[in-house]
């Protein structure tokens, strides 16, 4: 072990799980808001089940204006919000509010996106069977999609990684703050490298295991 | 069985189906044949209202579709099976979830689940297939999988779209044969839309010949195999009495 990661280990290991627990919220915020979200979006377009243009038009509207944002504005621009919510608009815990919104709008749009992958005939299928829009979306349109959405939560947890980098702006800590603060601001460039290929294994991890069960699970 | 009074359809300008009138009889084969754009699909899917009617009524087994609840509605499609020209099975689930998801919709007590879906998949000829996806099977049994699916919450009437489009000729025969005992060995209600004549020549008892959205008319097959014949003959009707002069 080099002696560098041995002197910061304490520090090292609270900022790893500082960016677990931002990213690990993200993906809770992205499953639990997200996946509904790009359900009720791919239902509400034109010709789907729950078609209806005002609905499809706010939603599509508020996904675009979160994800059109620059992070670092967006950040700065929910702290009254996150205030509200938190008490605070520092520390971790404030951090997770603005990731959580970008990770709805994100992983939203992805699932929306697998969702209109689905033969329309499937549907078809399920309709005349007399399938309700809640047999259509849990037996039907989730099990036809899985692996797309599979791989799309893999492309979101990335992104939400990569976003997490930059909460140190509020004190939200994370591997990525650590990397600027110790290693970048106190010219400790082989510390700031170090925290990189953390950062890179992660994303490796990441990526394998998403490919992985996505293949797995695709039987199409 | 089915019967449909002065039908309208239309998508935006389009009279997609216009003033359409018959009667299908309860265990027959009845078959809708025409050129593409004739209105034959649209005309079936109104059948199980798939697609809704502008005007006119829908009875099917003595129920008035267009009045009945959302909730009426998704029972009686429990018995009134469909199939597609694509098949439209779940591409991710295997033989026997497929036939499964039609026992689970029409809410069939999980201890029936099993023998159902086996002695449907028997029926079709694939029983040894249950673990099998979709991708792994021909186009003809994937057919036949549909043709279990819609068959295993015990519909009265089959509807057919283009079962066997994209078939070739030894698989279309199979899939029809199959459809010839849905209707004989089962006493099922099978109405068949196709564009293709040998098809109406091998299992129909009536056809009706559909153009631009209305009926053209209707004919019956006879015993013998000969064709009865009105006056103006389109192409298909044509076709038909050269076979029947043929035959006889």
């Amino acid at each position: 072990m080099p002696e560098i990661l041995v002197r910061y280990q304490s520090e090292i290991w609270q900022s790893i799980a500082e960016t677990f627990i931002m990213v690990g919220v993200s993906i809770l915020a992205a499953i639990l808001v997200g996946l509904p979200l790009g359900t009720w979006l791919y239902l509400s377009r034109k010709g789907q089940l729950l078609e209806n243009q005002i609905v499809f038009s706010v939603l599509n509207l508020v996904v675009n204006i979160v994800r059109s944002f620059p992070f670092l504005l967006l950040v700065v621009f929910l702290i009254p919000f996150t205030r509200l919510i938190i008490g605070t608009a520092i520390g971790t815990a404030a951090a997770t509010v603005p990731l959580s919104i970008i990770a709805i709008a994100h992983y939203a749009r992805l699932v929306e996106q697998s969702l209109i992958d689905v033969p329309r005939g499937v549907i078809e299928a399920a309709l005349s069977m007399g399938a309700t829009v809640k047999d259509i979306i849990f037996k039907f349109l989730y099990v036809e999609a899985r692996s797309g959405l599979v791989l799309g939560l893999t492309t979101s947890i990335i992104s939400f990684i990569s976003y997490s980098t930059i909460m140190g702006v509020v004190g939200g800590g994370g591997i990525g703050d650590f990397a600027i603060r110790y290693g970048y601001q106190q010219f400790q460039t082989e510390l700031m490298l170090y925290m990189i290929l953390i950062m890179l294994v992660f994303v490796q991890l990441i990526q394998f295991t998403g490919t992985t069960v996505a293949r797995i699970i695709d039987k199409r | 069985m089915i019967t449909l009074s002065s039908v309208h359809k239309r998508y935006g300008q389009e009279m997609a189906v216009r003033d359409v009138s018959l009667h299908i009889r309860k265990g027959e084969i009845y078959g809708i044949i025409g050129a593409s754009g004739a209105g034959k699909s649209t005309l079936l899917r109104l059948m199980n209202l798939l697609e809704k009617p502008d005007a006119g009524s829908v009875t099917v087994d003595g129920d008035q579709l267009t009045e009945l609840s959302n909730r009426e509605l998704r029972k009686k499609r429990h018995r009134i099976g469909m199939i597609f020209q694509q098949f439209n099975l779940v591409a991710n689930k295997n033989v026997f979830d497929n036939v499964l998801d039609s026992l689970k919709l029409a809410k069939r007590p999980k201890s029936s689940w099993e023998t159902r879906v086996m002695e449907c998949l028997r029926f079709v000829g694939l029983e040894a297939y249950r673990d099998k996806y979709p991708s792994q099977l021909s186009g003809g049994q994937k057919q036949r999988v549909a043709i279990a699916r819609a068959l295993a919450s015990e519909p009265s009437v089959l509807l057919c779209d283009e079962p066997t489009s994209s078939l070739d000729p030894n698989t279309t025969a199979e899939v029809l044969r199959v459809l010839e005992s849905v209707n004989e060995q089962l006493g099922v209600t099978v109405v068949l839309v196709t564009h293709e004549m040998d098809v109406i020549r091998q299992i129909c008892h009536r056809v009706t010949v559909m153009a631009d959205g209305s009926v053209h008319e209707t004919i019956e097959r006879e015993p013998t195999g000969v064709v009865t014949i009105d006056q103006n003959p389109s192409w298909f009707v044509e076709q038909l009495r050269e076979e029947g002069e043929a035959n006889a």
